[in-house]
């Protein structure tokens, strides 16, 4: 599964970076998010509580942040094991560029998001992963876009 | 935990503590030795579950036992007439709707429910009437006649 | 009609076992419980590919009420053997099929997703699932090799397999099939892949194991087709328990299709784990697990091609399959795309010159192994398919065509070229009876009606052949069979006059206690409420080959007739000793042994409890007791056959088919009980009707099952399917006491050739793989339209 999103943010390229790795503002934008810790530079891991269908799950993730290119991109990877339930994998590609929002210097960012399921998540859950991801997605950006502009 | 809970299984009363993730399928089968109700799957589609709960039919994989609390559950143990069996037990057994016996009492269920609610019988209303039990041996032609014979032979159906 | 009456053959006795199951009183392996039970949870791997580089079990086993986490490791030190595969296959280069180890739980390595990793045991099933959840197991994850046409360049799974390749077989005439080839005016061909089929018996497997050290006695109740074969894999291969202090029973089986054959790694270590804790174990699953690890069905993809002459007579058939056996070599998957398939490739016609190949191949899918009709539904979808082709090519009537090139009745016995010597059969009897029992003469003005209210409409034909009862052993053994194919059956005869018979073929919904009453019944002259029928446990009988492949009545119903005249003779001779005459002077007839031209005679009742109070009896030549048994292996299969027409009109803007009619004309030999012959081809019409129209079972590219659970599998409900018109044809077997054939699964192998042929039909296109579901309909009338 691949989905495409991207918003417009009115702040400069280099604070929106700032924001994007930073531990805390991202565990305070993924629903259901319960602890973030980081482990190094660019490994965080992470507790996550969420539902896709029938399934329900507290996930222990990992999360690396690579192909580093500040201020402009980074990919970030992520894996989580839900126990029983299975496992989901996902890559996310954010790119950030200059783009005038309200008047002002602002940044477009754009990312590219590609998750995989596993066990009983793809067994039973498959057909709703789709959503459950894009759920995920468009709540990280709109709360990212909230404490930004907050 | 444990929750008190007082039920009337085919016409007993029943008091018994049960934890509050029981389903009633699982008070049925283990607690209350009521083997004859079976579970086929996990997502609440096979119905082989199926009893009556208040009268109307039920999954007993997805109530919870304490949602039961109050209410009159029948079963496959409990439909039988004095002396004789329910007129949709025995068209199952007359057209011979049933072969290794185990979505029966389920189907059964169904079915009575189905005849109980439903005036005008055809074929096509008791194939949709039955879509939420599945029998995997007969391929429901022979259901289908059973309960076009239990129909005929049920009295007081009608609506409730 | 009473159940009581005396002779009940060929009459619809309705079943004596239906009591017990409408009443809720059936006793499956789920609802037995023994006192200080626990319960097991499988760990199990969720890649269909990974190396395991360690379990960490500490977590679990500190759990609340868990008594024992055990892993493949510790069934490697307890040294249990694989799960073997019964029928060594021999490829074409001479070499025997590669069987790579088939562990009970992975060791080192998981080549399915839902392999059992781990076995739990607390002394509650929650308790049991909420430690599994806590088992940690390190995989590193591995490229996971899904499509079996894929298979044999993707990455190799077994050291021993290269290119993922079990087996390279072949049968036929490899060079007159060529010749057959050159000469022709025609050729059809047809590349198809049949959908692969998860069973889906409605009761999920299950086992309950207990053992008794002081007499060190095993005792494992499960879910099993064949209880003796179970055992005799258990004791000899695995090597649990030695045979003579295991006993398997089968109590009532909730449905088989072929699943329940199998010995599987969940019954396998619940008996194991039992022994090891000392405790009664229990295990049930749930209908994930059983997606999961059941083991799957058909699957072959296949390149066919048929040769004909101009006047449409078949000259040859040539045809390459790629059949997946999954990721192990599950108990008699070999024997299924090879032995139960390219030997049925003659199908009714008279084709000269047939050559087939199989490559059999691993991949990272669950076992596949045999599914209702095991290798003949797709041998059968394979003939009818590219018949019904040719004709549509060549402008023939698909059932001219089909007449053109029958067997006719005086060509049997016939030696096909694929091995099988058909005994009997009447092909156009059944296809006349079918034409005219669907009005296929009047399809054209039904097709005008559909067409003005805006509906398609097609009609399909289908003359299916199959072999039941594989036999006789010594051919079999001969073939690669690690096994004898023979039945037996035991009557004894009680003081009292009643019976209790005892088979080695097992029910588990096709009617045993009722037809293999009737038939004792009927031989004897009493009533059939005196007649009980004991299966399934083996402590109770000495031995049996269990059922599947549609084999119990043809082999396990003769073995009867044989203990029933040796019966019969024992009574003559005690009935002439009991009247002063000699053996030769008895007549035995409905239930009473008379000395002929006289009036004397002897009740069934009085011979038997004379056998048992020998007071005035023959001791010195004969013994007491009335009990006898027969071990029946049959000269050769039985071949029934019959013809499917499915009649469907399809709703252009949905795609939705509905099958309008359905037509079944089978000959199955003599019948016992038409009644339960009929339901059986009613069970079989669903499932083929399922798997050409519903069902499919989907791994994504990675390995994962996108279908595993009755959201995504979408089973044949009744809403789905019509009433069918079902009918039957008589060419009673020539080499079986009985005349009887086997029905069991007729219905799977003759309908999804009848309902593709009729959706091709309707839409006006060659082809269209399994399943037709209504959006790949709707897509290829779109197509249609556009072209």
């Amino acid at each position: 599964m691949e989905l495409f999103e991207e918003l417009e943010i009115a702040l400069a390229r280099e604070e929106v970076w700032a924001m994007l790795v930073d531990a805390e503002i991202l565990s305070q934008c993924i629903t259901g998010c319960e602890t973030v810790e980081r482990i190094s530079e660019t490994e965080y891991t992470l507790l996550l509580g969420t539902s896709i269908g029938p399934v329900r799950a507290r996930f222990t993730g990992t999360i690396e942040l690579t192909d580093l290119n500040p201020p402009e991109s980074y990919t970030m990877l992520g894996s989580g094991k839900g126990g029983v339930v299975g496992f989901a994998k996902g890559s996310a590609k954010i790119r950030l560029q200059d783009r005038t929002v309200a008047g002002k210097t602002g940044t477009l960012l754009s990312c590219t998001l590609a998750v995989s399921v596993g066990g009983k998540l793809a067994q039973i859950g498959s057909r709703l992963v789709d959503v459950a991801a894009r759920k995920l997605t468009t709540d990280f950006l709109s709360r990212f876009v909230a404490l930004a502009e907050k | 935990m444990s929750i008190d809970i007082t039920l009337t299984v085919n016409g007993r009363e029943i008091n018994t503590e049960v934890s509050p993730e029981t389903t009633l399928v699982q008070l049925l089968r283990e607690h209350l030795l009521l083997t004859g109700t079976h579970v086929g799957c996990d997502t609440s589609q096979c119905g082989a579950c199926t009893v009556h709960l208040d009268g109307r039919a039920v999954k007993s994989c997805t109530v919870l036992a304490v949602q039961a609390d109050g209410s009159e559950v029948t079963t496959i143990e409990g439909i039988a007439v004095a002396g004789g069996l329910h007129p949709m037990q025995a068209a199952f057994h007359q057209c011979h709707g049933l072969q290794c016996g185990f979505c029966t009492a389920g189907m059964i269920m169904s079915a009575i429910d189905l005849v109980t609610r439903e005036d005008d019988l055809d074929e096509a209303t008791i194939r949709k009437g039955l879509a939420g039990n599945i029998c995997r041996c007969t391929g429901y032609h022979n259901i289908v006649k059973a309960v076009q014979m239990a129909a005929g032979q049920m009295e007081g159906r009608g609506h409730e | 009609m009473s159940e009581t009456e005396i002779s009940t053959i060929g009459r619809s006795v309705l079943r004596k076992e239906d009591h017990r199951f409408i009443t809720g009183n059936g006793r499956f392996t789920d609802d037995i419980n023994l006192p200080g039970q626990t319960y097991a949870v499988f760990v199990r791997s969720p890649l269909p590919h990974a190396e395991v580089r360690a379990v960490d079990t500490s977590e679990a086993e500190a759990a609340a009420g868990v008594v024992a986490v055990l892993t493949g490791a510790d069934l490697a030190q307890d040294e249990l053997g694989g799960l073997p595969c019964g029928w060594m296959i021999t490829s074409k280069d001479g070499s025997e099929m590669k069987q790579p180890l088939h562990p009970v739980m992975a060791v080192d390595k998981v080549n399915y997703l839902g392999e059992p990793v781990a076995i739990v045991i607390a002394e509650t099933l929650l308790e049991a699932r909420n430690a599994a959840e806590t088992v940690q197991v390190d995989y590193r994850e591995l490229d996971a090799v899904v499509g079996a046409d894929k298979a044999q360049s993707a990455l190799q799974i077994h050291a021993e397999a290269p290119a993922n390749t079990c087996y390279e077989w072949e049968l036929g005439e490899r060079e007159a099939t060529e010749a057959a080839f050159e000469q022709a005016s025609h050729i059809t061909s047809l590349d198809l892949h049949n959908n692969r089929l998860i069973p889906n018996a409605i009761e999920p497997r299950a086992a309950i194991a207990d053992y008794q050290p002081g007499t060190e006695e095993l005792t494992l109740y499960t879910t099993s087709q064949n209880p003796h074969l179970a055992r005799l894999i258990l004791a000899a291969f695995v090597q649990i328990a030695p045979e003579h202090k295991l006993r398997v029973v089968s109590p009532d089986v909730g449905g088989g299709f072929g699943s329940k054959i199998m010995v599987y790694s969940e019954e396998t270590a619940t008996a194991w784990a039992c022994m090891r804790i000392g405790r009664p174990v229990k295990w049930c699953a749930d209908r994930s697990e059983a997606f999961l690890a059941d083991a799957h069905g058909r699957d072959h993809f296949s390149h066919v091609e048929l040769a004909l002459d101009d006047e449409g007579t078949f000259l040859g058939l040539r045809v390459k399959t790629i059949a997946n056996m999954g990721a192990y070599l599950s108990s008699f998957a070999s024997s299924v795309p090879t032995y139960l398939y390219g030997t049925l490739l003659a199908g009714q016609y008279k084709t000269p010159a047939i050559y087939v190949e199989v490559d059999a191949v691993f991949t990272n899918t669950a076992p596949v192994d045999a599914y209702r009709g095991a290798g003949r539904p797709e041998a059968s979808f394979l003939i009818e398919r590219i018949t019904t082709m040719a004709a549509r090519e060549m402008d023939i009537d698909p059932a001219e065509l089909r007449r053109r090139n029958f067997i006719q009745p005086e060509d049997f016995p016939y030696q096909t070229p694929v091995a099988l010597e058909y005994d009997t059969g009447n092909y156009g009897v059944s296809l006349d009876k079918a034409l005219e029992m669907s009005g296929y003469a009047e399809f054209s003005a039904r097709q005008q009606q559909s067409v003005s209210s805006g509906k398609l409409r097609g009609i399909g034909i289908s003359c299916y052949i199959e072999a039941c009862g594989i036999a006789p052993s010594q051919v079999a053994g001969s073939l690669g069979a690690g096994v004898g194919l023979w039945e037996s059956g035991e009557i004894r005869v009680n003081p009292t006059g009643n019976v209790t018979v005892l088979t080695g073929s097992h029910s588990h919904g096709q009617g045993h206690e009722t037809t293999f009453a009737q038939l004792v019944a009927a031989r004897f002259g009493i009533p059939i409420d005196d007649v009980q029928v004991v299966h399934g446990d083996t402590a109770r009988l000495d031995f049996g080959m269990g059922t599947y492949g549609s084999r119990s009545i043809a082999v396990g119903g003769s073995a009867l007739s044989v203990a029933a005249d040796k019966i019969i003779t024992k009574g003559c001779k005690i009935a002439a000793h009991l009247m002063e005459t000699e053996a030769e002077n008895i007549d035995f007839d409905q239930g009473e042994f008379k000395v002929s031209s006289s009036n004397l005679s002897k009740t069934f009742q009085e011979v038997a409890f004379a056998a048992y109070v020998p007071h005035d009896y023959p001791l010195d030549e004969l013994e007491p007791g009335l009990t006898e048994k027969a071990f029946y292996d049959p000269a050769n299969f039985t071949y029934p056959a019959g013809c499917h027409i499915c009649e469907v009109e399809i709703d252009p803007d949905t795609g939705c088919v509905e099958i309008v009619n359905f037509t079944a004309v089978d000959d199955f030999g003599r019948i016992i009980n038409p009644m339960i012959v009929e339901g059986q081809v009613h069970g079989g019409l669903a499932q083929g009707i399922g798997q050409a129209l519903l069902e499919n079972c989907v791994y994504d590219d990675t390995g994962q099952l996108l279908t595993g659970s009755y959201m995504d599998y979408c089973m044949p409900r009744a809403d789905d399917l019509p009433s069918f018109n079902v009918d039957l044809t008589e060419t009673p077997c020539t080499h079986n006491p009985l005349g009887v054939k086997g029905c069991g699964e007729a219905g799977a192998i003759g309908s999804p050739p009848a309902v593709i042929n009729a959706i091709t039909h309707a839409i006006g296109i060659p082809h269209m793989d399994m399943p037709a579901t209504a959006e790949k309909v709707w897509r290829a009338i779109q197509e249609k339209r556009g072209a």
